[in-house]
């Protein structure tokens, strides 16, 4: 029963069934939107389905109790598998260590067999030096009047795809600590503002940050099309009443303190900025000049009618700034319209435009804890170094053995790579030959 | 300066040239037409290279300066690249030219659509903070050449395809032994997959920096997994399993159907963060 439970869990039957399965359920979650507010998906789908949904978390699916098993399922597999294959690595990487074995030089394996009537101390210096140009140090051994010489180089290729396994198992760790006790969250900062919390993404709620954080300056620059080219945040961190750094903060630029990651998100217009709005009396010929808050509304001169602004945009439809007015009278509903710099927008006995506004930006930055950074990133560098070494490099092996027999020495060799096997028992045909020839 | 888009246009021709005379050097067997279509192969790279290159210092003189490799349009010529690219790397191991017909061949294909298709803009465009990243362009170039190793396996899974099917007419019979095409596709396979992890790991090295984490299960990110769990079951049948035939070049075609979405499925099917390429 164990056994088989091993055999099942060490299997690659069962690592191709996963990748599959996994493959074909991710699939689902990329036609669903994920993560949207559950209301959402009530009105999308019928309460049938939506319970059903529901049930196997297809809203947040890469987070289910069944993908998690799945990938639980995956980890076990590559642990069970590597496991089994550590021994067979072992032995292969260890050859050199029982160098008599006569079984090595089983006719099958021979890649050439000849016999030789020169001296052994010539054969002796011939091997030495054949098998010293393919690796650095051949071990030369004597049993019962029979000579053993072996070499091999590139062992440590061997452990590469073990090492590419095991990377995988420190990423999906390093994924679920993330999931199970990282957090991500976002603190919104109008220059000189400070922030000792944020809120935390899908509405979970405020969190501490244990220090104050301090937004010293933003500025953005914009390419010609009005496209933003680059956005800075000049913060300052401020822990226990010292300032403990200072540093900026750029899109793919992030800042570090205390295992909280900052990086700059986005940025706005706050709600701070003020405007400056020019309302001429029509009627009266009467010219006034507001200055407003944002959504803070003021009388107009000599009337019943308060305005208001609503919203700024820097580029309305390419027509250069527009700000968003609110009319508002009494028992009539609001009146909505653009105001812009270059023409007066007229609403019953006013004519408004836009003179100036000072506008002030807000910046966004994304606050990020994740204990499992360390692990993942070392998955990483793992993956990248086992496939280097088993890519670029191959285990190969030569044992060549004389002994003597009627016929004079007998010489064999024995060749094996881990790669292109068939390439280098060729080459190692070709030394051999010339070795047979008295070349080398 | 020269202008990096007719550059692109001389590249297309001298492609579709290697591709033919390729594909005559391999129907009738000739060294000499071989060596022609190497050559011209080589020079497509270098004028093609050259368009990169002007390309880039083009968006330098904008006063917008990016590795061209941003939009679709720029992908697209990147793909063609790197597809001729990783046929003259892996040459040694071509066999009868096939490797060298179908990545000309396929090279063409894509610069004449990207020419010729009113939809592709080929304006250089400004980069948004995101996308000015070190990451993103190591990331970008690991994964064309890993999309390259792909659609060179890709095409000798379908000539597989037509040798075990209906081997002993025409062309077809010239095809080397299916056996053969099996190794080369094995061969493109394993480069692939090597390059797209690559690929993945630099791009969530990147969304780690731009977005403050390595994965997000965005539609692009989740296909590109995909793409990688399908070849990856390939290298695990085959290599532990021994499997090998037509139900290999059937994955191989299917993995290579993940490439295509992942690449332009998500943009124009699935939305996602990516949506810029
Ligand atoms: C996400 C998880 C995995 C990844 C990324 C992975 C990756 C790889 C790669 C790239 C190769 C080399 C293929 C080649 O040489 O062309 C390989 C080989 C292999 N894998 Fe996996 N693998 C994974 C999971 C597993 C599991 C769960 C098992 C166990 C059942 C397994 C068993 C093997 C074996 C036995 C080999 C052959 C090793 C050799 O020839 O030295 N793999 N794997």
């Amino acid at each position: 029963m164990y056994k088989k439970l091993y055999n099942l869990f060490s299997s690659t039957r069962l690592t191709i069934f996963l990748f599959f399965a996994i493959a074909a359920t991710s699939i689902l979650g990329t036609l669903i939107q994920q993560g949207l507010p559950i209301e959402r998906y009530e009105q999308i789908y019928s309460q049938r389905v939506f319970s059903v949904m529901g049930f196997f978390d297809i809203f947040d699916m890469y987070h289910s109790w069944w993908f998690t098993l799945l990938l639980v399922l995956l980890s076990i597999n590559i642990i069970a598998c590597t496991l089994r294959q550590i021994p067979r690595i072992i032995r292969l990487t260890s050859s050199g260590k029982n160098p008599t074995d006569d079984e090595i030089f089983a006719a099958s394996r021979t890649i050439k067999t000849w016999h030789s009537n020169r001296d052994i101390e010539a054969l002796e210096l011939q091997a030495t030096k054949i098998l010293t140009s393919l690796a650095k140090t051949p071990v030369h051994t004597k049993k019962d009047n029979t000579e053993y010489f072996f070499a091999e180089k590139g062992k440590t290729s061997r452990w590469g795809m073990i090492l590419v396994h095991v990377s995988v198992l420190f990423i999906l760790a390093g994924g679920m600590i993330g999931m199970i006790w990282g957090y991500s969250g976002q603190i919104i900062l109008v220059e000189g503002e400070s922030a000792d919390t944020f809120s935390l993404f899908s509405g979970k709620g405020t969190k501490e940050l244990g220090f104050d954080i301090i937004c010293n300056h933003f500025s953005v620059d914009f390419y010609k099309t009005g496209m933003p080219k680059r956005y800075k945040t000049d913060l300052t961190i401020v822990d226990q009443g010292k300032e403990v750094m200072t540093g900026a903060i750029t899109v793919n630029h992030p800042l570090h303190y205390k295992g909280l990651k900052f990086c700059q998100a986005t940025y706005g217009i706050a709600d701070t900025s003020s405007f400056q709005v020019a309302a001429e009396n029509t009627v009266t010929g009467e010219k006034t000049v507001l200055t407003l808050d944002k959504m803070k509304k003021k009388p107009l001169p000599n009337s019943e009618i308060y305005f208001a602004v609503a919203k700024l945009l820097p580029d309305y439809k390419g027509r250069g700034p527009g700000v968003l007015g609110v009319l508002i009278e009494p028992d009539k509903a609001h009146d909505i319209f653009w105001i812009f710099k270059d023409k007066q927008t007229q609403r019953g006995a006013f004519a408004f435009r836009l003179k100036d506004y000072d506008k002030a930006y807000y910046t966004g930055i994304q606050v990020s804890k994740n204990p499992g950074t360390p692990f993942v990133r070392a998955g990483f560098i793992f993956m990248i170094t086992g496939f280097i070494l088993s890519l670029f490099f191959t285990h190969t092996r030569i044992w060549l053995r004389i002994r003597d027999t009627q016929k004079g020495h007998e010489i064999s060799v024995v060749a094996n790579a881990s790669k292109n096997q068939k390439a280098f028992k060729e080459k190692i045909q070709g030394l051999a030959g010339r070795f047979q020839g008295d070349e080398f | 300066m020269i202008n990096d888009t007719f550059l692109v246009s001389i590249t297309t021709f001298v492609y579709f040239f290697s591709a033919f005379v390729f594909l005559i050097s391999y129907i009738f067997k000739k060294k000499s037409a071989e060596k022609i279509a190497l050559v011209s192969t080589v020079a497509g790279m270098a004028i093609h290279t050259a368009a990169l290159i002007c390309r880039w210092i083009h968006s330098y003189q904008m006063g917008i300066g990016h590795a061209p490799l941003s939009n679709f349009y720029e992908s697209m010529v990147f793909f063609s690249w790197s597809l001729v690219f990783i046929y003259l790397v892996t040459r040694k191991q071509d066999t009868n030219n096939l490797g060298g017909i179908l990545a000309t061949f396929f090279s063409f294909l894509i610069l004449a659509y990207t020419t010729l298709s009113p939809n592709v803009d080929c304006q250089i465009q400004p980069l948004i903070p995101a996308l000015q990243s070190n990451w993103l362009t190591s990331h970008v170039i690991t994964c064309f050449f890993a999309y390259a190793c792909f659609a060179i396996a890709f095409g000798l899974s379908i000539l597989y395809l037509l040798k075990r099917t209906k081997s002993k007419k025409g062309i077809i019979a010239l095809l080397p032994d299916a056996a053969v095409l099996d190794e080369a596709t094995y061969n493109m396979i394993s480069l692939g997959f090597v390059l797209l992890t690559l690929g993945i790991i630099t791009g969530a090295a990147w969304a780690e920096n731009a977005w403050g984490r390595y994965w997000g299960w965005d539609p692009k990110e989740t296909w590109s997994l995909i793409t990688w769990l399908i070849y990856g079951a390939f290298l695990h049948a085959r290599i532990t399993k021994g499997w090998k035939g037509i139900r290999m070049s059937l994955v191989s075609i299917l993995g290579f159907t993940a490439v295509i979405f992942t690449y332009l499925g998500v943009n124009y099917i699935l939305s996602g963060l990516h949506s810029y390429l």
